[in-house]
C-alpha cells in the first residue's frame, strides 16, 4: 500500500465522497451537452431538409424509430450500470458507464488503474484514494476517444484520402487485436486471485456463451444486448452463494 | 439560358447554400458540445483530486494513466477512423459523447433509414440518421437519470450492506469473463485470440513474477506483443474485414 495516503484517502467508504453534489451538478451538465447538441441538431436537420430531399414527416419518423429502437438497449446499459453502483457512486457511473464509455472499457480502466496502486477493485484495499485515482484514468482514457473525434473529424472530412486508406488487414487485425489482448490479460489476472474470483469469472464466461448461442441460434436476439447484464447478475449471484457459503478467505 | 432553368439553377445553389449551413452549424455545436462534455468530465474526478484530503501524488495519477493508455491509445484513434463512413461528420460528434455505438446508435440509425426508405451514404440517410440518433439519445438520457440516477440510488441504498459488499468484490470478474467471450465471439478472430491467450499467461504468471517492475505495465506489454504478433503471424489466405468495437 502506499504509504503516503492521509487517513481519509485511506478510508473505504467510498460512495461518502462517490456522491457529492457536486459531482451529481457535473454530471447532469453532461447530460445537459447532449440534450442541447440534439436540440440543435434537429432544428438545423429541419431547416436543411428541403435540400436534403428530405420532408419534415419523414424526419419525425427517423426520430421515433430511433428513439423506439433505442429503448430496449438502453434499459439494458441500465441494469448493468446498477450493478456498477455501489463500486463508482452514481454519478460516476453516469457519466462514464451511461454516457462517453461502456461498462467494458470503463471497468476495465478502473481494474488497470487500482492495479498501479496495489489495490483491487471492490475489497478492502479499494480506498477513498483508489477510487478518486481510477475515475480520473478513466476519464482521462475517455478523453482520449473524444479528443480523437475532435482532432479526426474536420481531418475526415476535408476527405483527407491518406486515412481512408489505412491498410484494411491492418484496421481488421491490429484493433481486434488490442482490444482482445486488454481483455484477455485483465480477465487471465483474475484468475490469479482467489477461487470466488476463478469461479466469477468463469460463470459469468459460461452465462455469456449461452446467451450468445441461444442470439444466433433462436429468435432470441434481444439476448445479444441483454447478455452482458444478464451475466453479470448470474456471477453475482454464485459469488454471492459461494461467498456466505464459506469459500471467501477470511477478510 | 430559358427561364425554368434559371429557377432550377437558383434554387439548387439555394439547397447547396443550405446544406452548407447545416454543416457548419452541426459542427460548430457538435465540436462545442463536445468540448463542453469533455470539460465536464474531466472536472469531476478532478474535483476530488483537488478538494479532497486524500494524499493522491501526481506521480500516481500519471502511473495509472500510463497503464490505462497503454491498453487503450489504439482504440482512441481507431474507432472514430472506423465510424467515420457509417456516422458522417455531425453524427460523430453526437455518437462518441452518448456511447454504446456499435450496440444502440447504428442499430437505431438503419432502423429509421428503412422506416423512411432512405439510403446510406445519401443526404436523405445522413438526416434520417441524424434524427434516429438525436431520438435514441432522448431515450437514453431519460433511461439513465430516471432508472439509474433516481430509481437505482434509491435501490443500493435499500439492498442490505452484505449483499452490496459481495456485489463490489466480485463485479470486475463477473463484467470481464462475459466481455472476453462477447469479444471473441463477436470477433471470429480465433489466431488473434490464441496468441492473446498465450502472451497474457507468459506475461502474468512468468515475465511479471521474474521481474516485479513490470508488474504496472503488464496489460500494455500484453497488448503491443499481441498486436505486433498478430500482424506478423497474420493468415494471408483470407480477407477479413474490420469488426465492431468496444464502445
Amino acid at each position: 500500500m502506499q504509504t503516503e495516503l492521509t487517513p481519509q484517502g485511506a478510508s473505504t467508504d467510498i460512495l461518502a465522497i462517490a456522491n457529492m453534489p457536486v459531482l451529481w451538478v457535473l454530471a447532469i451538465g453532461v447530460f445537459a451537452a447532449i440534450i442541447v447538441q440534439s436540440l440543435v441538431y434537429m432544428r438545423a436537420a429541419k431547416k436543411a431538409g428541403p435540400a436534403a430531399d428530405i420532408t419534415e414527416s419523414e424526419l419525425k419518423v427517423s426520430f421515433r424509430a430511433g428513439a423506439v429502437a433505442a429503448i430496449g438497449p438502453s434499459l439494458a446499459v441500465v441494469l448493468v450500470s446498477i450493478a456498477l453502483l455501489t463500486l463508482f457512486g452514481t454519478p460516476a457511473v453516469l457519466v462514464r458507464i451511461g454516457l462517453v464509455g461502456s461498462a467494458a472499457t470503463e471497468s476495465a480502466s478502473a481494474s488497470l488503474a487500482a492495479g498501479t496502486m496495489g489495490a483491487e477493485l471492490g475489497d478492502a484495499s479499494y480506498t477513498q484514494a483508489v477510487f478518486v485515482v481510477a475515475f480520473l484514468a478513466m476519464s482521462l482514457s475517455g478523453a482520449g476517444w473524444m479528443l480523437a473525434t475532435l482532432i479526426l473529424t474536420p481531418i475526415l472530412r476535408r476527405g483527407d484520402s491518406k486515412l481512408r486508406t489505412v491498410n484494411p488487414a491492418l484496421m481488421a487485425i491490429v484493433p481486434a487485436a488490442a482490444l482482445i489482448a486488454a481483455f484477455a490479460s485483465l480477465g487471465i489476472a483474475e484468475l490469479g486471485k482467489t477461487p470466488i474470483h476463478v469461479l466469477s469469472v468463469i460463470v459469468s464466461a459460461l452465462t455469456m456463451g449461452v446467451c450468445m448461442l441461444l442470439a444466433s441460434k433462436t429468435a432470441a436476439r434481444w439476448l445479444r444486448e441483454w447478455g452482458l447484464g444478464i451475466s453479470i447478475i448470474v456471477g453475482l449471484i454464485v459469488a454471492y452463494f459461494a461467498h456466505v457459503s464459506g469459500m471467501a478467505p477470511a477478510a | 439560358m430559358s427561364s425554368s432553368a434559371t429557377a432550377q439553377a437558383a434554387s439548387a445553389a439555394a439547397g447547396a447554400a443550405s446544406l452548407s449551413t447545416f454543416d457548419r452549424t452541426t459542427s460548430r455545436w457538435g465540436q462545442g458540445t463536445m468540448v463542453a462534455a469533455l470539460l465536464l468530465s474531466l472536472a469531476a474526478p478532478l474535483y476530488l483530486v483537488l478538494t479532497q484530503d486524500l494524499g493522491i501524488t501526481g506521480n500516481m495519477i500519471w502511473t495509472a494513466y500510463l497503464a490505462v493508455a497503454a491498453a487503450f491509445f489504439v482504440l482512441w484513434f481507431v474507432e472514430p477512423l472506423t465510424y467515420y463512413p457509417v456516422l458522417g461528420p455531425a453524427g460523430m460528434y453526437q455518437a462518441f459523447m452518448i456511447g454504446n455505438i456499435a450496440n444502440k446508435l447504428l442499430p437505431s440509425a438503419l432502423v429509421a433509414q428503412a422506416a423512411i426508405g432512405a439510403k446510406p451514404g445519401t443526404k436523405r440517410g445522413e438526416f434520417s440518421a441524424l434524427m434516429a440518433i438525436c431520438g435514441a439519445a432522448m431515450v437514453h438520457v431519460l433511461s439513465m437519470l430516471i432508472f439509474v440516477g433516481v430509481l437505482g440510488t434509491w435501490l443500493v441504498s435499500i439492498i442490505p450492506a452484505d449483499i452490496t459488499d459481495v456485489a463490489r468484490l466480485y463485479i470486475f470478474p463477473s463484467i470481464i469473463g462475459a466481455v472476453i467471450v462477447q469479444l471473441v465471439v463477436t470477433l471470429k478472430q480465433p489466431r488473434v485470440t490464441a496468441i492473446a491467450v498465450v502472451v497474457s499467461v507468459l506475461v502474468l504468471f512468468v515475465l511479471v513474477p521474474a521481474v516485479p517492475a513490470l508488474a504496472k505495465a503488464a496489460t500494455g506489454i500484453v497488448v503491443l506483443i499481441t498486436a505486433t504478433l498478430s500482424w506478423f503471424l497474420r493468415s494471408r489466405k483470407t480477407q477479413t474485414t474490420p469488426t465492431a468495437l468496444v464502445n
